[in-house]
């Protein structure tokens, strides 16, 4: 079960062992599900090397078919706080 | 007319026009898939009364996707026809004063039955934005609605259905483009000044509010709504922006449009019948407030291949406003008509060829005009043939158009969303466009020269004509 999903240009976008700044989509069931989280975050081919399950699509929405995994690091917002 | 959608709803349903669905329906993808296949088929406009997770919420799909939809809204015989439709909308719209909208006090307005500001606006908390299509970037809540906006040094107003898709609770994100006339007021005024834009997002508008929001006209859309329908449009003020919005209306959602922030949107369904735009930062929304209605009905459009309501009502609007331009440039057409099926990409013009080059005549000024980025192919047919019998066009087309000399293309300003362009051209919205010249050409001598016609009302006598049709049915045809 995926916990997140994040829509890339190429793989290239998704280099391992560094943190990278993801929008991703929390696919968590209820209310919330498919809303965006602006995130710091590690990301690896392999689905088992972090802690939650990350789908991978791209830019047309259409989805790759090895799972990755994340670990989020820190939630950033994207809104300049004189906007909140 | 219909002062609300739940009128106009009742009067789908008295037509036959309507399916009322009362088992639980998911908005993720579900209540999606069901108007897609109500689209392609046709079909009658489905009303969800329960939506999973959403108690007290319904959807309404597919408001407007078949002319016979059209005519009831206009408050016409269902079965009208195309061209009986279109002469009304004319008729209503053409040198008549505007109608200027009537503002009503907020305990007059629906849309204000439940009223959340600040904090308490959540959309994905309060409102059933659905996964529209498998693939999509997020929840579409907006896909049949409109955006209200205010040029800031004039006061003048404008509704536009520019899509918006749900980026968090507090956040839409969608493409302005630069040549609507809502991008034209962001991106020309506010974003250059540093200020945020206040929006007002109406969710589920009268069906005329609708039509008026995707026609193309200069005419203000208040007004042009108030023609439309026959009396003014009642208005009432928004909570936390200086904004008036249609007080029937189903669902508000109020807020700012940042000048300094972008988000990532899409991809997303589109009317082309493709997901062509892919995933790229477009104009963040933040939300400030939200009000609806009790029970509120949110609207769903579901864009794809033929037909939806964003086809066939551009279609139809462009195409008008496209008879307006040129009878007001005093060129002898007989009248224009978009092809819902083009994705409002071919425009068929008829017009009597009373001079060499009147076509392209005809395409300079529907390419060059504020229309002109909505559509790529111009087709002009002489008087003689029914723009809207696509056999006619067809026949007239493959016939009387010349491969060298009858064809002519332009590069003008397109719309990123055109599936044949580059990912070069899409970025700088530019496209080709092109005009197929379907009228022999003048010089030709009608006698000698002119190709004859061969079809039943141009060969036989009148008289033989007359006789045929009088003794159809007694050859054992059905008339």
């Amino acid at each position: 079960m995926f916990k997140y999903d994040v829509f890339i240009n190429s793989l290239a976008d998704l280099p391992e062992g560094k943190e990278i700044k993801l929008s991703v989509r929390d696919l968590s069931p209820g209310l919330q599900k498919y809303a965006y989280k602006h995130v710091m975050a590690m990301v690896s081919p392999d689905a088992d090397k972090y802690p939650e399950k990350l789908q991978v699509r791209f830019g047309r929405g259409q989805v790759h078919n090895q799972p990755y995994s994340i670990q989020v690091v820190k939630e950033v917002s994207i809104v300049p706080e004189r906007y909140l | 007319m219909y002062k609300d959608n739940r009128e106009y709803i009742k009067a789908l349903e008295a037509a036959g026009e309507l399916v009322t669905i009362n088992q639980e329906v998911d908005w993720d993808m579900e209540a999606g898939a069901i108007v897609r296949k109500v689209c392609e088929e046709k079909l009658q406009s489905p009303l969800m009364n329960k939506i999973k997770e959403y108690p007290g919420h319904r959807y309404f799909g597919a408001p407007l996707s078949t002319y016979r939809k059209l005519a009831i809204a206009m408050g016409l015989d269902p079965n009208s026809s195309i061209p009986e439709i279109a002469n009304v909308y004319l008729e209503r719209t053409t040198n008549k004063a505007p109608v200027k909208p009537v503002l009503v006090d907020k305990d007059k307005a629906p849309c204000k039955e439940n009223i959340f500001i600040g904090d308490e606006a959540d959309i994905l908390n309060l409102l059933p934005a659905p996964i529209v299509h498998e693939g999509d970037g997020g929840r579409y809540l907006c896909t049949w609605h409109f955006i209200v906006t205010k040029d800031p040094d004039n006061g003048d107003v404008n509704w536009g259905m520019y899509r918006q898709m749900v980026y968090d609770g507090k956040t839409m994100t969608g493409p302005l483009l630069p040549f609507s006339d809502g991008g034209k007021v962001f991106h020309g005024k506010y974003k250059p000044a540093g200020k945020p834009m206040p929006f007002a997002t109406v969710i589920g508008p009268d069906p005329i509010s609708a039509i008026a929001a995707s026609a193309p006209s200069p005419i203000p859309e208040t007004d042009f709504a108030g023609m439309l329908m026959g009396k003014p449009i009642e208005l009432v003020k928004c909570e936390t922006v200086d904004l008036e919005v249609p007080a029937n209306a189903e669902i508000i959602i109020e807020g700012e449009i940042l000048p300094d922030v972008s988000l990532e949107e899409g991809p997303f369904g589109e009317y082309t019948g493709y997901r062509t735009s892919p995933r790229d930062m477009r104009t963040c929304y933040r939300v400030k407030a939200i009000t609806f209605r009790n029970d509120p009905i949110t609207t769903i459009s579901n864009m794809g291949v033929p037909t939806d309501e964003g086809q066939l009502l551009r279609s139809f609007s462009l195409g008008l406003e496209m008879d307006k331009l040129l009878r007001s440039q005093g060129i002898p057409i007989t009248g224009v008509f978009m092809m819902p099926e083009s994705t409002h990409h071919l425009v068929i013009v008829g017009v009597k060829p009373i001079y060499t080059n009147i076509a392209a005549q005809i395409a300079q000024t529907v390419f060059g005009s504020k229309l002109g980025p909505w559509f790529h192919m111009v087709v002009v047919v002489d008087d003689k043939c029914d723009i809207y019998n696509f056999n006619e066009v067809l026949h007239a087309w493959t016939t009387k158009c010349h491969p060298g000399t009858g064809i002519h293309i332009w590069q003008g300003v397109g719309t990123p969303l055109y599936p044949f362009l580059s990912a070069a051209e899409r970025i700088k919205s530019v496209g080709p466009k092109v005009l197929f010249d379907c009228t022999f050409p003048l010089d030709w001598d009608s006698f000698s020269e002119v190709p004859s016609l061969v079809s039943f009302k141009t060969v036989y006598p009148q008289e033989l004509q007359d006789k045929v049709l009088a003794n159809w049915e007694k050859y054992g045809f059905k008339s």
